[in-house]
């Protein structure tokens, strides 16, 4: 997955720690055993990207972001697989202290806009000093500069932020607080999740351009995990669709999008309405997501849901094989291109 | 501040109204007491030969309000008289009213005050480690002791610890506030004073602290789901520091139990003294219905509402002093 991207890595973003996913699967207990919620996930986040991950609710996205930070929560567990970055090599066995360290210090999360991601009974100023002092900051003073520049440029007053309560600041504040408190420590790969939900359009194309440039100005490697398609097209260099706990699609954001292969992929597009045209041209997919109980075991997981079902979807799961420019886990697509050639033919999956 | 200057005014107009009530209230008990006390009093004077101006002022002395005077004239002189803060004299002592509660009062306040902070910090501490540990064994039993010890009456309480500390295993004194044979003031006389403040204390804090517990465990179980924990947990903030985000965030609430509690452990102070013949406020007030000494008992009733009405505000205000969303809000206005 390197040829791809390295042509959409700005310069300089080539020193940030890329993310390197395989064979990631987290299990969530439940009273019918442990049900796998993601699924030997394989990704690489390269260096210098904007990587988008969509699906719908409970396919799994807001679990692989944790995973990032070793951070599913109980009774969730990462069950196999590595999540390599950059510079601090495999999360999955950090524990403790160095754990803590690596969470905020190197790897920012952006929570999602509606949440509340502060203390209510601290300024946003106490709350920064905290994090400076669990990170062992010696300048605190130079940490709170650095604060109030980031939300300068992000179109905030930085003193006034800084001495503001949570509910003092409204939804789109605090999202750029959020946005503040992951960068502020130099983190160099940064998850958001659902950065731009329950704000209203204005707030949430201030807050994408916002992400955009200070990912371009630190070249940061970047995660933003969303439902919203529109949000992946004005953000993402890459894209990758999640369903059921797979990647089914993957790919440059203008070939996924504009050439959507996975019928899942397709499904979801076709689902959007247009600003012109006929709001019946707009479909919604047949079907309902499956959940952490109904998803099957052998097969693919979108069977259920696909118009081009074959016999074979039945008992083998499809894996991801490179289309052009994008990977796709689909049994049909690989029929319908026997030229597609196989996995192994450029051998961009091996490591 | 503006908002906090509104605000204790708001708590203390609404103070001043429920005080209102309750001297009322203890008027109207005086006033309709079977064998009228006041008017008994008053022939009783007579009879001693008192001329009726004598008795008459007499028996106002005592009670505030002239015994012949209609229904309306001896409210406005009883009103009248406790805006002077003058409570009459005992009936039995003759000893000016005030005095008695004073003596009385230090006897009940400072230990209900001492058993309920300690039950506070005590309920808090172990409270937010039974939500910790919650679906361990050691959490349900300490959530268990908190439900059982909330369960049983604070005279209960009392009679267990007088029974075994002072008397199957008598190792602390069930009698009286301090050891009279010492000099006030002196290293002995201090020592004494706590010696005997043992066991009223220790029946405060543990029939105050199963609530505490109770209330404080599930305040820690809402804080801990909210957003802003896991958050600080994946921005790598130090356990101690994300202990003390959820300690102070579930604390809050439970300074309305605090106040409550002041004033169970208040008015439990009433039989708690009875059983330690601890000389407060409930002894006196015990004492003075048994003699049949309406002033004193009035008074004491008086006070201990009052007492109650303060730790109401005071807890109240207290939370907003703490609570930047209530604080800053009233500074808006």
């Amino acid at each position: 997955m390197t040829l791809a991207t390295a042509a959409h890595a700005p310069e300089g973003g080539t020193t940030a720690p890329a993310v390197r996913i395989r064979d990631l699967t987290v299990v969530y207990k439940t009273p019918a055993g442990e049900l796998p919620a993601v699924s030997e996930i394989d990704m690489d986040l390269p260096a210098g990207t904007i990587t988008g991950l969509v699906g719908e609710s409970g396919s799994g996205k807001s679990t692989l972001a944790l995973s990032l930070l070793n951070a599913v929560q109980p009774p969730g567990r990462i069950s196999s697989g590595t999540v390599e970055i950059d510079g601090l090599g495999d999360v999955v066995p950090l524990q403790g202290d160095k754990l803590r360290r690596v969470r905020g210090g190197q790897i920012g999360y952006v929570f999602q806009a509606a949440q509340n991601s502060l203390n209510p009974l601290k300024t946003v100023g106490k709350q920064l000093l905290d994090l400076g002092r669990s990170h062992d900051v010696d300048d605190l003073r130079a940490l709170v500069s650095e604060a109030k520049e980031l939300l300068g440029r992000m179109g905030l007053d930085g003193a006034r932020v800084l001495d503001s309560y949570q509910h003092e600041l409204s939804g789109g504040m605090r999202q750029r607080v959020g946005i503040m408190l992951a960068l502020v420590l130099n983190a160099h790969v940064v998850v958001l999740d659902e950065p731009t939900t329950a704000l209203d359009m204005i707030t949430q194309a201030n807050i994408l351009e916002i992400i955009r440039n200070i990912h371009a100005e630190r070249g940061l490697t970047t995660l933003v995990i969303t439902h919203d398609i529109g949000v992946v097209a004005e953000v993402a260099d890459q894209l990758a669709v999640m369903y059921g706990g797979r990647i089914v699609e993957r790919g440059p954001v203008r070939s996924v999008l504009g050439e959507p292969r996975h019928p899942y992929t397709q499904g979801l597009i076709r689902a959007i309405p247009r600003l012109t045209g006929d709001i019946d041209q707009a479909r919604a997919l047949p079907g309902r997501p499956p959940t952490l109980g109904t998803i099957p075991e052998r097969g693919c997981v979108f069977r259920d849901r696909c118009e081009l079902r074959m016999s074979v979807c039945d008992t083998v799961e499809p894996v991801l094989e490179r289309h052009a420019d994008q990977l796709v886990a689909c049994h049909a697509v690989a029929g319908q291109e026997p030229d597609g050639g196989a996995p192994t033919d450029d051998g961009q999956e091996q490591t | 501040m503006k908002g906090f200057a509104r605000r204790l005014a708001g708590q203390l107009a609404r103070g001043l109204v429920m005080v209102w009530v309750v001297l009322t209230f203890t008027f109207v008990i005086i006033s309709i007491m079977p064998g009228d006390p006041v008017r008994a009093e008053y022939e009783n004077l007579l009879q001693q030969g008192y001329s009726p101006e004598q008795a008459e002022a007499q028996a106002a002395m005592l009670h505030r309000f002239r015994p012949t005077g209609s229904v309306f004239e001896q409210y406005v002189d009883y009103v009248g008289s406790l805006l002077r803060f003058d409570l009459g004299q005992s009936l039995y002592s003759r000893v000016d009213v005030a005095t008695v509660l004073a003596d009385a009062a230090k006897w009940t306040v400072i230990p209900v005050l001492l058993g309920t902070v300690l039950s506070f910090g005590l309920g808090v501490v172990v409270g937010v480690y039974a939500a910790i540990k919650r679906s361990s064994k050691l959490g349900d039993m300490l959530t268990m002791s908190g439900s059982l010890l909330r369960g049983i009456p604070d005279f209960v309480v009392g009679l267990l610890l007088a029974s075994i500390f002072a008397t199957l295993w008598p190792i602390l004194p069930r009698q009286g506030a301090v050891n009279i044979l010492y000099e006030p003031w002196t290293v002995e006389y201090v020592l004494s004073l706590g010696y005997h403040a043992i066991l009223p204390v220790a029946t405060y804090t543990i029939s105050a602290y199963g609530g505490f517990i109770l209330a404080m465990k599930s305040s820690v179980v809402t804080v801990l789901g909210d957003d802003f924990i896991l958050a600080a947990e994946l921005r790598g903030m130090k356990r101690s520091i994300i202990f003390r985000y959820i300690a102070r965030n579930a604390i809050l609430p439970l300074f309305t139990v605090f106040a409550l509690s002041v004033a169970a452990v208040f008015s439990g102070a009433i039989f708690i003294e009875r059983i330690f013949n601890y000389p407060g406020l409930g002894m006196l007030l015990i004492d003075s219905i048994g003699r049949r000494d309406i002033t004193v008992m009035a008074g004491a009733l008086l006070l201990i509402t009052v007492a109650v009405i303060i730790a109401n505000i005071v807890a109240d205000l207290f939370y907003s002093v703490i609570d930047p969303r209530i604080r800053r809000a009233g500074d808006r206005v």
